[in-house]
């Protein structure tokens, strides 16, 4: 059961993701526009542009559902949930309970599968096609995921986010390079599941409009853009609590908690300048060829399965 | 006239055809060396064109409808094809269509390249094309009157507008598939399209079974216009407003087929400076286009970096006409702007940046991880597809097939030069996208040629007197193709017909082949790879834009279809 300071701790880390989380994205506009020779929007544009669709009317198509009114909050509660458990600051989780990698997968699932319903629900049939890529997609993301994870699991003894990292900061695993590759096909994994070029399938704008996000408008759109920088956020959390989770506390201290989140604040904008740099000089995947790129992934994961077996 | 019997060029055709059809000619007429008219018997329409078309190296380049019972009591069909065997020259079949009766065999069963033009006559003059298989309406929209036919000489007044007469979209879509399908509407408005255009993909799952479409939301009367209101040199302005990118090409068209029915000599130093400026206009165009392929493929750093190198082409374009888009040079019988010696150093040094900065993005977006894996293989055109439609420019030359105006029927200054014509066999969108790269660099060789040894003297010639009832073709190879103009000057210092044609429009009819088996996420970057131009398709009759546009979008009708999908699309 965690105490009070742990559930302080949780809601905090929860609640700072939020509000950097528009921050982060805004960021990726800025590289995006460096990348394209523009002079491009500020660093704060996605504050204002919450703010702006906040005060606007919310249009639903007549033929929607409430799986349709509810997703925006339930994507937002999946992953503020997710971001209470993930140790972001500390080499701990917060709440053990929801820090543990099955609850993360499945969390995430969750947000995933009412997202693609909803583009079912709203009746457009290009948020249809997106939602039945988005499925897709986590069919082809999702085993590479697991794989990847139940390889650090096995190899730290536990299914705990924290323990894994804690495992892996401090060197104590079985096998140092099954860590390494099965760490490589998480980012992979990670990366597609950031929902950027060349993988950003369901949302893709010149092929399906931004798929399930056609129908939406006003503060449920701004709630859904929220949510999806927030959800990068988290994913990009979630690979740095587990396979690097250097600088991060070792307790509940201020001053180590203060350093943990410094660290992290280093980590998350080096990993997006990294990711900005990828995802505009390359062209979208032809759908279709997506399940060849995620063959990739389950073969990385295996690899490391065999490093584990092998014991280098 | 300078046509001479020594000289004329295309008259084995006109031997051939009355060996075949040896009661079917009535009249020949020579517009110029290279341009025929020839007369023949209503009955024989058909087997005339198919003759020209299939035996001989014909493709259909226009047909032009004319309300001529004025003068004659007939209704006119010109059907011009471009004939690229042996020798190369225009043959203009010709048949009266009588005012009583209204009728005239279809020709689309025999050369399916007619099918647009047949329908829009039959918007436009009520002319009915007997055997035509497809019998929709073409230019007009749904709630345009029956039995009011807008190109008419009697038809209303072009400052009245018809009341609508139906509420709801009617038009049917064609579906051809065998199995059953979903409906993807892509437009009347979509993101990738800043023009309106209505795209009905049929699909299963996610693969393209059939596809349909409709264009002409947008119709701006050019021809009525032109008709009822401008004089000969303003049409010259007007065509250059037919299109936003190759309104030049659009301009050159009118202009010399106005030269050529009056049989005008234009100085050899405009000609030159009009393929200048058509070939700044096909650098800006063809820049454009290879930013937009970057732009579908999810690739808009690409579609940056090619609009910033375009820039240059557009300060060269205003730097020799006065403004960024290269209008208002054209006058008939020549242009209105000499390039300056000055001016001549400056376009030298600017395309020799632009060689350079172009090559270095061509080598970047070529080496760009998975812009090969989406455009090769996709946008299938069957070159059998080709020759039965007649597409132009680099749709036709990326199915192997070479047709370039510039070579075949050498205008302006091209005459002086030697083209080079670029194919390539692969039939998918990578193939288009290489032709335009190899066209851009041909572009900046021949403004090089031209201002090297650009011929000397005046650049107008106003020796010359408007004759009534004379007409011929104008052509131009625009950016996405070949631009066919045919004009007939009238008794009031108008025109009594002008019939403009745009490249896009011959390319239309061969989308549907292009989408069929491609997945509705390759749908944009298919239709973008015919660089389509919708304004310039949709330019022939009047339509009150805002109350056709406010309702034909039958969305209760898309969502219904949309939940019926049954399919995942990956298997």
């Amino acid at each position: 059961m965690p105490d009070l300071s742990h559930l302080l701790l949780a809601v905090l880390q929860a609640l700072l993701l939020l509000a950097a989380a528009p921050l982060v994205s805004g960021m990726s506009r800025v590289v995006r526009a460096k990348m394209h020779t523009r002079h491009g929007p500020g660093l704060l544009q996605d504050y204002r542009d919450l703010f702006k669709l906040m005060q606007r009317q919310d249009v639903r198509p007549p033929s929607a559902g409430p799986v349709f009114r509810t997703m925006p909050i339930i994507m937002m509660a999946c992953m503020l949930v997710i971001a209470t458990g993930t140790p972001i600051l500390t080499r701990f989780s917060p709440i053990s309970a929801c820090g543990d990698l099955i609850t993360t997968i499945y969390l995430f699932a969750l947000a995933r599968f009412f997202f693609a319903l909803s583009g079912i629900d709203s009746g457009s049939s290009f948020a249809g096609i997106g939602a039945s890529r988005e499925l897709t997609m986590g069919v082809l993301v999702e085993p590479v995921m697991m794989l990847a994870l139940f390889m650090a699991a096995l190899l730290a003894g536990s299914t705990d986010l924290g323990a894994i990292g804690a495992a892996v900061a401090s060197g104590r695993v079985h096998s140092l390079t099954a860590v390494i590759v099965a760490g490589l096909a998480f980012a992979f994994a990670v990366y597609i599941e950031l929902g950027k070029l060349p993988y950003d399938m369901a949302e893709a704008e010149q092929e399906l409009q931004e798929g399930p996000l056609t129908e939406y408008s006003g503060p449920s759109l701004a709630l859904l853009k929220w949510s999806l920088s927030l959800k990068q956020v988290v994913v990009i959390a979630w690979f740095v609590g587990v396979f690097l989770p250097f600088g991060s506390s070792l307790d509940l201290s201020v001053g180590g908690v203060l350093l943990g989140l410094v660290a992290f604040a280093v980590k998350l904008v080096l990993i997006f300048l990294a990711v900005g740099i990828v995802e505009n000089s390359v062209s979208r995947t032809r759908f279709r060829l997506t399940p060849q790129h995620s063959w990739l992934g389950v073969g990385i994961a295996s690899l490391s399965f065999v490093f584990y077996l092998v014991g280098l | 006239m300078t046509a001479t019997t020594e000289t004329r060029i295309g008259q084995p055709y006109l031997a051939a055809l009355r060996k075949k059809l040896p009661h079917a000619v009535l009249e020949e007429r020579w517009q110029t060396d290279d341009q025929v008219t020839v007369t023949v018997k209503l009955g024989s329409l058909p087997e005339a064109v198919a003759t020209l078309y299939y035996e001989h190296d014909g493709w259909l380049s226009t047909m032009v409808g004319n309300d001529e019972r004025s003068l004659n009591g007939c209704f006119a069909l010109y059907y011009v094809l471009s004939m690229e065997g042996a020798q190369k020259c225009h043959v203009i079949v010709h048949a009266l269509v009588s005012a009583d009766d209204l009728e005239f065999p279809s020709v689309t069963p025999k050369v399916p390249a007619a099918v647009w033009y047949e329908r829009e006559v039959r918007d436009m003059f009520g002319l009915r094309p007997v055997g035509l298989p497809d019998e929709r309406r073409l230019v007009l929209p749904d709630d345009w009157p029956d039995g009011l036919y807008p190109l008419r000489k009697d038809s209303m007044d072009y400052r009245f507008r018809p009341e609508p007469t139906a509420d709801n979209e009617t038009y049917k879509f064609v579906n051809d598939s065998k199995v059953e399908t979903t409906v993807v509407p892509l437009g009347p408005l979509h993101i990738t399209s800043d023009e309106p255009g209505h795209f009905r993909l049929f699909v299963d799952g996610e693969t393209i079974v059939d596809a349909d479409y409709r264009m002409f939301y947008v119709h701006r009367g050019m021809e009525k216009l032109a008709e009822t209101r401008m004089g000969y040199n303003e049409v010259t302005f007007l065509a250059d407003r037919v299109c936003g990118i190759c309104g030049y090409a659009h301009s050159v068209a009118y202009a010399s087929s106005v030269e050529n029915a009056l049989g005008i000599r234009v100085p050899d130093r405009a000609q030159a400076i009009r393929a200048i400026l058509l070939e700044t206009e096909r650098m800006h165009s063809h820049l454009l286009n290879l930013g937009l392929v970057c732009h579908f493929t999810g690739f808009d750093t690409g579609f940056m970096q090619f609009f910033r190198v375009r820039e240059k082409a557009m300060t060269l374009a205003e730097m020799l006409t006065g403004s960024r888009k290269t209008y208002a040079i054209n006058l008939i019988g020549g242009v209105r702007r000499d390039i300056l010696g000055e001016q001549r150093l400056t376009t030298l040094k600017l395309i020799g940046e632009l060689r350079a900065e172009v090559k270095r993005l061509i080598d970047i977006l070529v080496s760009t991880p998975n812009f090969e894996g989406r455009v090769k293989g996709v946008g299938l055109l069957d070159p059998q597809v080709a020759r039965d439609y007649s597409p132009v420019g680099p749709v036709v030359r990326g199915s192997g097939h070479r047709r370039d105006t510039r070579a075949d029927h050498a205008f302006a200054g091209y005459k002086l030069i030697d083209m080079p014509v670029h194919t390539q066999a692969g039939c998918d969108i990578l193939s288009r996208t290489l032709v335009r790269i190899a066209e851009f660099f041909d572009s900046i060789a021949i403004i090089e040629k031209l201002l090297e040894d650009t011929p000397t003297g005046p650049i107008l010639t106003e020796d010359f007197a408007y004759k009534p009832y004379k007409f011929a073709l104008g052509y131009t190879e625009a950016p996405r193709g070949e631009d066919m103009h045919w004009s007939m000057t009238g008794d009031n210092q108008k025109l009594y017909r002008w019939r403009c044609r745009a490249s896009t429009y011959n390319n239309w009819p061969v989308l549907r082949y292009m989408l069929r088996g491609n997945t509705v996420s390759d749908a944009p970057l298919i239709v973008g790879s015919i660089d389509p131009c919708y304004s310039c398709t949709d330019r022939v009759t009047i339509v009150d834009v805002n109350k056709a546009r406010s309702k034909t979008i039958a969305y209760k009708e898309m969502e219904r279809y949309c939940r019926e999908r049954t399919d995942s699309p990956l298997k």
